[in-house]
């Protein structure tokens, strides 16, 4: 077995891992701002789809949720008359897009929850409107509170990528796999090692960059105990 | 300038405003007492809508609300003309002293930041925390927790200052700092309401006492009459039983 020559492939494969994860959290973190929005608010009908969404979201297998995805896409596609564009890779983006918002969501309701009753009636007398408490106030207080919660979001995210191969996309993992079948499965155990090891470099940079935010915030929210930085995130 | 009528709420099956009348003339300091739970710190929420009366009208000049039907316009026209101090600062924790101040200028008075920041180390002055600008909440005290909500609300030039039991959060200590700002704030002729437990404070600053008790106005009077000529036997137990504490 050659490393020089089996991470480069592995390697190859990491741009379109990047590509899903990436599109998942920006569509995700969005998808969970409507979905959190509409579900504080608790406006009637859109409150409880908004409900039914996480539910799903939340319950179903993640696995599941991306055949879903694969195999339901291209249903919608149809019905609204439109040439049919749902390849695995884009699947696996949409797929855990919905899968990421819908957990994310429930990272930060509670987090807006947990905001003060007071900072809300503060901001309401002095005439701020919802969006404009939010952007001010609120939202930057249930950030912080959300941010430890969120960083666990997208280590899962990161590790639910590598599921994306069930349904044909040739993300890190499923090249690994190609590899390792090419080789007449010699050398598996070294494989999947390897695979470990970018899989924890990827965690660690989103990590750190978590990190980095919190103690960016931790200025104003002394009450919460400063963790000790450790080298690897206890996932 | 400000007239409340029938104000009638109630949390769940608990009747907490009964009715309430209340009128305030320009340059009024009113002091509203009466014992714990009878309605003193929702009344003056009811008058910036923080809380939602189930009937009772508001007149505020020329702006007059229904509190049966929601008209965010007159909401908002009297948020704007009036300023809360709460019981518990409620300072934004992710802004500085001198961010908390300014903020509602830029944001909702559009105000330049330029001007904003002119307005808001005026007012900080005026409450002495003029070294404490860019502090965050948690690295201050009570009292200059309170005083910058103090700021904050004196910034946005109210027509009316609202003070929901500024002191009772504090350390004894710390009381006295922040009754000297208000001492200041309400002798330089603002209109105020201020619900307090501080009885002899209430009698020194300000020119009429309203006295609550069971969700409706019980007494209401100048200091002199409430404190020493009232007939009410509830006012007089009530009032026995704070200096006793006192």
């Amino acid at each position: 077995m050659d490393l020089s020559i089996m991470i480069p492939e592995l390697l190859s494969a990491l741009p379109l891992t990047l590509a899903i994860t990436f599109t998942a959290m920006i569509a995700g973190f969005l998808l969970a701002l409507v979905t959190t929005t509409f579900r504080v608010r608790r406006i009637p009908v859109v409150s409880q789809f908004a409900d039914f969404y996480v539910s799903y979201a939340r319950s179903v297998p993640v696995v599941l949720q991306l055949f879903v995805a694969f195999y339901g896409l291209p249903l919608v596609v149809a019905l609204l008359d439109v040439e049919d564009f749902v390849s695995p890779n884009v699947a696996a983006m949409v797929g855990l897009s919905l899968y990421h918002g819908g957990y994310l969501s429930e990272v930060l309701r509670p987090a807006y929850l947990a905001v003060e009753r007071g900072q809300h009636d503060a901001a309401d007398s002095l005439g701020y409107s919802f969006l404009q408490k939010l952007v001010r106030v609120v939202g930057p207080q249930a950030v912080h509170i959300a941010l430890p919660g969120y960083g666990n979001a997208i280590i899962y995210l990161i590790h639910n990528v590598a599921l994306v191969m069930y349904i044909g996309a040739a993300d890190v993992m499923a090249t690994a796999h190609l590899v390792m079948e090419r080789d007449y499965n010699q050398y598996q155990f070294e494989t999947y090692l390897v695979l470990a090891v970018i899989y924890s470099l990827l965690c660690l940079v989103a990590w750190s960059i978590v990190r980095f935010f919190e103690k960016r915030n931790a200025r104003f929210a002394p009450n919460t105990a400063r963790a000790k930085a450790t080298v690897m995130p206890s996932v | 300038m400000l007239e409340l009528k029938n104000i009638k709420l109630s949390y769940g099956s608990t009747q907490v405003l009964n009715g309430v009348d209340l009128s305030v003339k320009r340059g009024d300091v009113v002091s509203i007492i009466g014992p714990s739970g009878t309605g003193k710190t929702t009344l003056l929420k009811c008058i910036n809508s923080l809380a939602r009366p189930s009937s009772g009208t508001i007149a505020f000049d020329d702006v007059r609300m229904d509190y049966q039907k929601l008209d965010r316009t007159a909401i908002q026209a009297i948020r704007l003309r009036t300023a809360m101090v709460f019981q518990q600062f409620n300072v934004f924790k992710n802004m500085t002293v001198l961010q908390n101040v300014m903020d509602p200028l830029v944001v909702v008075q559009r105000k330049s930041k330029e001007e904003a920041r002119r307005i808001a180390l005026e007012e900080l002055d005026r409450v002495g925390l003029s070294n404490k600008i860019d502090s965050y909440p948690s690295q201050l005290s009570g009292g200059q927790l309170q005083r910058t909500g103090i700021a904050r609300a004196l910034a946005v030039k109210p027509d009316v200052m609202l003070f929901d039991e500024p002191t009772s959060s504090l350390d004894p200590e710390l009381v006295g700092e922040v009754l000297k700002v208000i001492r200041d704030v309400t002798s330089s002729g603002i209109t105020s309401l201020l619900v307090t437990h501080e009885m002899q404070f209430a009698r020194n600053i300000s020119n009429r006492i309203v006295f609550m008790d069971r969700g409706v106005v019980a007494a209401d009077g100048s200091p002199a009459e409430i404190f020493e000529a009232s007939s009410n036997p509830r006012l007089t137990q009530f009032l026995t039983t704070e200096h006793s504490i006192q």
